[in-house]
């Protein structure tokens, strides 16, 4: 069994973007939009029938193994985003070959390449996730088909799988996984890890981590929506998971907000954008830090944009947007009216939530992730907010009752894998050694069927 | 995507960011590990000594076969090393990377693209040496005995006492024979599951069957597809111990055409050593196919069991005696009689 050697493959596919990678590394191979550009079938036959004439459409099938003889000849079949016009010659060549019935289920793209293919006229862009669930299983099996054959270049059959869901994923969507990976894929093994579990494996690598337990309280913020997630000893407690419409797009529609009303030159969602990803950062307490920024005047930055034509330098000043824009979080008055419950009180309301005996180590161990938690001193507020929170819960319940409290320990993690956390997480786990026997095989697929996957046992590390 | 590519596009992302990252002047520190198909592994890391240096180390299953396949006379690692003389930013290691089979060391001062593109393909190059042996073995078995257009000579044929064997799976081995007019490549395979092996048949009909049917594709190779052993190989295979009855053997027949010059050569060795992924790639996207139209179906069945239901608005009329036809439970539930 040579396949003991193969890295595992990480998948993580969110709503927004999938993290494709190997164990064993630090960082995702390929990050691209879950995207998917499908052919429409009444254009592709115009495209297969104009190209016919075309002389040099007969070319690859003329010199049988060498397929396009043209400029580049070994990358016969280019799917590169830049070479479009290859495709027509595909189109001809699968129709002579196959005879009958044309090939027009190979002919899509995904990621940044959907992206540019959809701007053509023959291609539809669609979203096979939504709200983190699979929503399209065709579009998502040849999501998945191209990314291992293509961007991975892997035999799935030599490979085990490590595939990740969000949290209350129905199970029926985990058999689908498996029907898909086992079936069609013939996959060696799968594990399906819910991201919030990871993204507290992914927080050991943080030297503040002293133990390394599975029980945390998950805070996911990425594009769309924040998570609060608890898990204890790896089980998520799926009645107390709060949602808050607050996350990067928010964030960065409040920059753009600001820029607009003090008439920058430059107000796109793309220079918002960039403020928020290079400038942008928490502080400890508004007034304070307008002061600062008005005495002194460094506190200003000035934001290059730089445009493709380079005709003319557009500068926008960036100011009071460097801290309020995050402050979103803790104050989201300021932004917006109908949610109005700041992020340090939701965690508070979640773990209040759980069962009495798990919420010391829930507030013990608080996890960040997602691109949204990476602003400078997040978890410091966020740790500074809670704790007195939580510190005027016992000064209270203490009067009351007349009885000390042993006191409840804050901790907030931050750690520098946060962006991709739930990826790495996973990438962790899947390059031990214990990981092929927590895995489903193959075998075990065929003997028990697809229900088998309901279950998978926990990863106890020590 | 209908055909796979010969170059490993994450090695060419890999060295373009590391390229990249170099000219802003922030090299990036790498260490990361690539797949590729058939137990490759690659490895990109920088060099111990300078961070400008990288390292990409290769270890795949058939390295064994193919480093032994010309008779221990060595010459793998100097073809390599050939490959990469036109290109002045690679050079190679005294010592490689302990646990792979090759490592390149490159320079990110002097990296172009082209260099990236060539990286990229090692994997194919390394497949690329028992091939540039039979290509030149042909060419001195034909000198030998030039090919006469006399078909009743049939003992002009002579061919070659060796076969190249390139092992790059558990039970699956590439065979190539050159002879004096033609080169011969079996491709041994063997399916793991039952329905891979209904469908691998009848791609593999279609492989056969597509050259008689197609006028246009009559200069390409020939295509043989057998359980038996082909005769090519059964005097080398004397007493073999592998008698799976799974095993089958698909042969493609080179003729000179397919090998002139020196690109046809090279892609046609590009595509015969993807031919094995490329064949399960399709069977595995006709599976993903069939499973799209099976969800179809499932669906427009659904809409005629849908369109059997009863209209349940219609019911609830008021008989004479003022009260609902209609029947419910406490919950609100219809009685069904």
């Amino acid at each position: 069994m040579s396949y003991l050697n193969n890295p595992a493959v990480v998948m993580d596919n969110g709503t927004g973007l999938t993290k494709l990678g190997f164990a064993g590394n630090d960082s995702p191979s390929w990050i691209f939009p879950t995207a998917i550009a499908t052919s429409q079938s009444s254009n592709t036959k115009k495209a297969s029938s104009s190209s016919s004439s075309s002389a040099a459409a007969l070319g690859p099938s003329n010199t049988g193994t060498s397929a396009n003889s043209s400029a580049t000849p070994y990358f016969g079949n280019s799917t590169s985003a830049t070479s479009f016009n290859n495709l027509n010659k595909n189109m001809l060549l699968s129709n002579n070959l196959a005879g009958k019935r044309g090939t027009e289920d190979l002919d899509f793209y995904i990621g940044n390449e959907a992206l540019v293919a959809s701007q053509g006229p023959s291609y539809s862009l669609s979203y096979p996730i939504r709200h983190g669930q699979v929503e399209n299983w065709d579009h998502m099996e040849r999501f998945w088909e191209n990314s291992i054959f293509k961007y991975l270049r892997t035999e799935p059959e030599d490979h085990f799988f490590l595939l990740t869901e969000p949290p209350l994923n129905p199970p029926e969507n985990r058999e689908q996984i498996a029907e898909i990976f086992f079936e069609s894929f013939n996959c060696a093994g799968l594990y399906i890890a819910v991201q919030a579990v990871l993204a507290l494996a992914a927080s050991w690598t943080s030297s503040k981590v002293t133990d390394r337990s599975l029980t945390g309280t998950v805070i996911d913020s990425g594009d769309g929506v924040t998570h609060v997630i608890p898990v204890a000893e790896g089980y998520v407690i799926g009645s107390a998971i709060k949602n808050i419409p607050i996350a990067g797009r928010d964030i960065t529609l409040f920059i753009q907000s600001l820029l607009r009303e003090r008439g920058e030159v430059d107000t796109s969602l793309k220079t918002a954008e960039r403020i928020k990803q290079e400038y942008c950062y928490v502080c400890p307490d508004i007034v304070k830090e307008f002061n600062k920024f008005d005495r002194d005047g460094s506190k200003f930055a000035q934001f290059i944009v730089e445009n493709q034509e380079q005709t003319r330098k557009k500068v926008v000043d960036v100011g009071y947007e460097r801290f309020l824009a995050p402050e979103i979080f803790f104050n989201p008055e300021i932004a917006s009216s109908d949610f109005l419950t700041p992020l340090p009180t939701v965690v508070d309301h979640t773990i209040q939530a759980c069962p009495i005996d798990v919420r010391k180590g829930l507030y013990n161990n608080i996890v960040l992730s997602g691109g949204s938690t990476m602003f400078k001193d997040f978890g410091r507020r966020l740790q500074r907010d809670l704790k007195s929170i939580v510190s005027n819960r016992i000064a209270q319940s203490e009067r009351l009752s007349g009885t000390k409290s042993t006191g409840v320990d804050v901790q907030v993690i931050s750690h520098r894998k946060q962006r991709n956390a739930v990826w790495f997480g996973g990438s962790l786990l899947a390059q031990t050694a214990e990981f092929k026997s927590y895995c489903h095989t193959k075998k075990d697929y065929e003997e028990y069927g697809p229900e088998i996957v309901r279950n998978f046992s926990l990863f106890n590390m020590v | 995507m209908l055909h796979l590519k010969p170059h490993n596009l994450l090695i060419q992302k890999t060295f373009s960011e590391a390229l990249e990252a170099a000219a802003a002047g922030a090299p990036l520190t790498l260490d990361r590990i690539i797949s590729d198909f058939d137990y490759t592994t690659f490895h990109i890391s920088n060099s111990p000594e300078d961070k400008a240096l990288l390292w990409l180390s290769i270890r795949t299953k058939a390295w064994q076969s193919i480093a032994t396949c010309d008779g221990n006379k060595n010459g793998l690692l100097p073809f390599l090393e050939s490959k990469f003389t036109s290109y002045p930013s690679v050079s190679i290691p005294s010592s490689f990377e302990s646990g792979y089979d090759y490592t390149l060391q490159i320079d990110l001062k002097s990296l172009d693209a082209a260099t990236v593109l060539q990286l990229s393909l090692v994997k194919t190059l390394i497949f690329n040496y028992p091939f540039h042996l039979s290509f030149s073995e042909f060419i001195e078995l034909s000198k030998q005995q030039p090919v006469t257009d006399d078909f009743s000579m049939s003992s002009s044929q002579s061919t070659s006492k060796s076969l190249y064997t390139i092992r790059y799976r558990d039970d699956e081995n590439i065979f190539i024979k050159p002879s004096n007019d033609r080169i011969t490549v079996i491709f041994e395979t063997i399916f793991q599951d039952e329905t891979d092996k209904v469908f691998g048949k009848v791609f593999l009909q279609e492989f056969v069957d597509a050259r008689k049917r197609n006028r246009s594709i009559q200069s390409a190779p020939q295509v043989l597809f057998s359980h038996e052993p082909p005769l090519e190989l059964q005097q080398h295979q004397q007493g073999s111990t592998n008698t799976d009855k799974s095993r089958r053997f698909i042969t493609f027949v080179l003729f000179p055409r397919h090998f002139q010059t020196v690109e046809l050569q090279f892609s046609t060795v590009c595509q015969l050593t993807l031919f094995r992924n490329y064949f399960h790639y399709h069977i595995k996207c006709s599976k993903a196919y069939m499973h799209s139209r099976m969800r179809y179906r499932v669906d427009s069945f659904i809409k005629v069991l849908n369109r059997a239901k009863l209209d349940e608005d219609d019911e609830e009329t008021i008989d004479e005696k003022n009260q609902p036809h209609q029947r419910r439970t406490f919950t609100g539930r219809k009685m069904v009689y």
